[in-house]
């Protein structure tokens, strides 16, 4: 029982803020019009891939780090922080697609090019209404599959050159691999409202895919919880830095006399941010955990934690513009990428409301069981 | 990082467990001379437990069906008799700690008074140096278990002359000395006799009874509020104590109640809430050991529990409907298990207001989690550095 951050732990976290605070510059998005491109998006990649954060949770039988979640959240919270824009989940969320659902052969063949930090990756698994699998359907044909639809909110879709697709196959979701390249792909951006992410559609029209013979229906599960935790981790670190933001602007600003944090509806506000930022922290590192050590709480504290620091987040975002005061208002400042960011990981996977709901129905089990 | 609790065969947990099946009815005095009334402090009184030995013997005492210590005597067991161990003689720690650990002798805190509770530096209860003794003259207020207990921890002025917060001295007092009358008094939820008012009236006290030195009062006190604060951190009903998330979750389901959609995503985020705050306090036990006393920490925990556990009652009241407006305790299952105090949802919703007043009102809590933990400007009190004699007269008079 140790319910502190190792020193390995601290370190890994120190090394990743200290290359990030030096590497992502968000000025660039603070002129209206810019894009991840203007933001280094593809020059932060490559950085990142020198690094080997592409292989942090490749396993190490296919030449990756085989990393733990709580290493990984680690420099997950870090990119939250910084909002480094750069292809990132995609890459993760892509790799785990693979390592769940592929053979061993095709785990050995899509991955070695991710720890090479040659191919960049992509899931697309949800459709317009956000559910999971249904979008986007596969047809066997001779020597592979074919599929037909359009999957939406793709991150990093347009930067990835392979695409796991999560179509139905005969009643059941199975995973797919395709090439954006070929003819029958299109990738289009959406105008999603958090620009330090690029976010787009898929549309296959009889698209060429290679399926993952091991995917089954725990694997969306598997995915769903390890993306909940990629998502909290960002959340509550981007909560501590709107927090810190505005508790150094209420030091700095002065009014009627006093600093800004000297009035007490600026504190008390502060306080129950910092309330939640821990708390959201708090659920990280346990879901971090329980993923690791496969713990059967695991989706229990995955769900926990992506609703939780989800509205923390939202909070702590709408606060930090709160007591910036009009100037948080204007697109010059960042203060407004955060509070997008928060809204759209709030939104990515589902409300915090229906991850409450997994949570309820989690315990109902287990009453059951007991 | 590793959240394992404690397990079953953890040899710590045998150990202990051997002795209370070698002991099986022992007595509170056995059970403090086997360290076990106040684990974390150093020997001879504790075993300097660390966070994990501390959650073994809250559990073991439970397996044992014995109600904590801290249940028999609170303030003895925890913040104020802790706070011998750093500024007490060792006269003073041979005389008051063996029974106040055994629950022989239980401990009561004067602190609050009528003028004053959450601006605590401005007590006007005084005691002045006569010979070997302190002489007491004044009034505290909501003062928990003057009724019942043998030892007073009282802060008080004991020079006027200098500015508020630096007057102040602790003494022990013998709460039977001649000039003591406790007068109890009714709170809102109509129960049974929780707070007293307490008079004293040229109330001898000897001076050896002065903990620390003359002038250490307000940083003694405020040491073990931080303490006591830290102890209300859990995910309880009640100022850390009482049921929690699991229960109101678990009764919710058991009597289907659950299947509300609107109570049901409310009770989702206070298990989530109750589940987060658990982990903190946890986090934050490593702070508590060995007798130290707690930083700012326990402000923060006790700032998302004390509403944490208001609601938590609330929404267990609410799944009852208008029946829950009668007076009975019934109000969903509970497992069998000790409670303490706070052991029905009925009592904990009625008595919740006060959650948000004790023992730190919830706006010193965030001016505190503001000032001590993020840095913000300390609030100004106009008083702060005028001499104590001298500050009624500079106060404008009210319109």
């Amino acid at each position: 029982m140790d319910f502190t951050l190792s020193d390995d732990h601290v370190a890994l976290r120190d090394a990743a803020q200290s290359f990030l605070d030096k590497e992502v510059d968000l000025k660039p998005l603070l002129q209206p019009g810019a894009t991840v491109a203007d933001a280094g998006y593809d020059r932060l990649w490559r950085k990142i891939a020198e690094l080997g954060w592409p292989s942090l949770v490749v396993p190490e039988a296919q030449g990756g780090l085989g990393m733990s979640h709580i290493d990984l959240a680690m420099i997950v919270g870090e990119m939250g922080r910084t909002l480094a824009p750069a292809p990132f989940f995609g890459t993760l969320a892509g790799t785990w697609a693979i390592v769940k659902a592929g053979s061993d052969d095709q785990k050995d063949r899509l991955l070695g090019p991710v720890v090479a930090g040659t191919c960049r990756l992509a899931l697309a698994m949800a459709g317009q209404d956000g559910r999971i699998g249904e979008a986007v359907a596969a047809t066997a044909i001779a020597g592979g599959h074919r599929l037909t639809g359009k999957a939406w909110y793709v991150v990093d879709a347009a930067a990835a050159d392979r695409i796991v697709v999560a179509a139905d196959l005969d009643g059941a979701t199975g995973y797919f691999v395709v090439d954006p390249q070929a003819a029958e792909v299109a990738v289009e951006l959406l105008n999603w409202r958090d620009i330090t992410r690029q976010v787009g559609t898929v549309t296959l029209a009889g698209a060429p895919g290679e399926l993952l013979t091991e995917g089954n229906a725990a694997t969306w599960p598997w995915l769903r919880d390890r993306l909940y935790l990629v998502l909290a981790a960002e959340s509550a670190a981007g909560a501590h830095a709107a927090l810190d933001d505005a508790v150094a602007y209420a030091k700095e600003r002065i009014a009627f006399g006093r600093q800004l944090g000297a009035f007490q509806a600026i504190k008390h506000q502060l306080a129950e941010i910092a309330g939640q930022a821990e708390c959201a922290t708090a659920a990280v590192h346990y879901a971090a955990w329980a993923l690791t050590e496969a713990d059967p709480r695991g989706p229990l504290a995955a769900a926990m934690a992506q609703s939780y620091a989800s509205e923390a987040y939202r909070d702590a975002t709408y606060r930090n513009v709160q007591v910036f005061g009009a100037i948080g208002f204007t697109w010059e400042m960042k203060n407004h990428l955060y509070y997008k960011r928060a809204r759209c990981n709030a939104a990515l996977l589902g409300a915090p409301a229906q991850q409450r709901e997994e949570v309820i129905r989690f315990l109902e089990r287990e009453a059951a069981a007991a | 990082m590793d959240f394992t609790l404690p397990g079953e065969d953890d040899p710590r947990r045998i150990e202990i467990r051997a002795w209370f099946e070698a002991n099986p009815k022992p007595s509170y005095r056995q059970i403090a001379e086997r360290g076990l009334a106040a684990p974390n402090w150093p020997a001879p009184w504790g075993l300097s437990a660390g966070p994990e030995l501390v959650l073994i013997v809250d559990q073991e005492l439970e397996r044992a069906g014995i109600a904590h210590p801290h249940l028999k005597n609170p303030i003895g067991t925890n913040q104020c008799g802790q706070s011998l161990l750093k500024w007490g003689t060792e006269a003073q720690r041979q005389r008051f700690l063996p029974p106040a650990l055994a629950c022989e002798e239980v401990w009561c805190m004067l602190f609050s008074e009528p003028s004053g509770g959450s601006d605590l530096g401005a007590l006007r209860t005084t005691a002045r140096r006569e010979g070997d003794d302190y002489v007491i003259n004044g009034q505290k207020i909501w003062t928990s278990l003057a009724h019942r207990a043998q030892v007073g921890v009282i802060v008080l002025r004991t020079d006027s002359t200098v500015p508020k917060h630096r007057g102040l001295s602790v003494l022990l007092v013998d709460m039977a000395s001649p000039g003591i009358t406790v007068r109890p008094i009714i709170d809102m939820t109509g129960e049974e006799n929780e707070y007293n008012e307490v008079f004293l009236d040229d109330v001898r006290v000897p001076a050896g009874n002065l903990l620390g030195a003359e002038g250490d009062g307000w940083r003694i006190v405020m040491e073990q509020l931080q303490t006591e604060r830290q102890g209300m951190t859990m995910p309880g009903a009640v100022w850390g104590n009482g049921p929690t998330a699991r229960e109101l979750v678990d009764g919710l389901i058991r009597t289907g109640r659950i299947k509300d959609p609107v109570l049901r995503d409310e009770a989702a985020k206070l298990y989530i809430e109750g589940e987060l705050l658990r982990l903190l306090t946890y986090r934050n036990m490593s702070n508590k050991i060995n007798g130290k006393p707690a930083g700012f920490e326990g402000n923060l925990g006790k700032m998302i529990a004390s509403p944490h556990g208001q609601r938590l009652s609330d929404l267990a009241k609410r799944s009852q409907g208008p029946a829950g407006m009668i007076d009975d305790p019934d109000v969903l299952p509970l497992p069998d298990r000790e409670f303490g105090l706070f052991d029905n949802w009925d009592y904990a919703y009625w008595f919740a207001p006060a959650a948000t007043l004790g023992v730190g009102t919830q706006e010193i809590l965030k001016n505190t989690v503001a000032e001590r933990i993020l840095g913000l400007p300390r609030d100004t009190d106009p008083t702060a550095a005028t001499p104590f004699n001298e500050i009624n007269r500079q106060q404008p008079k009210v319109a």
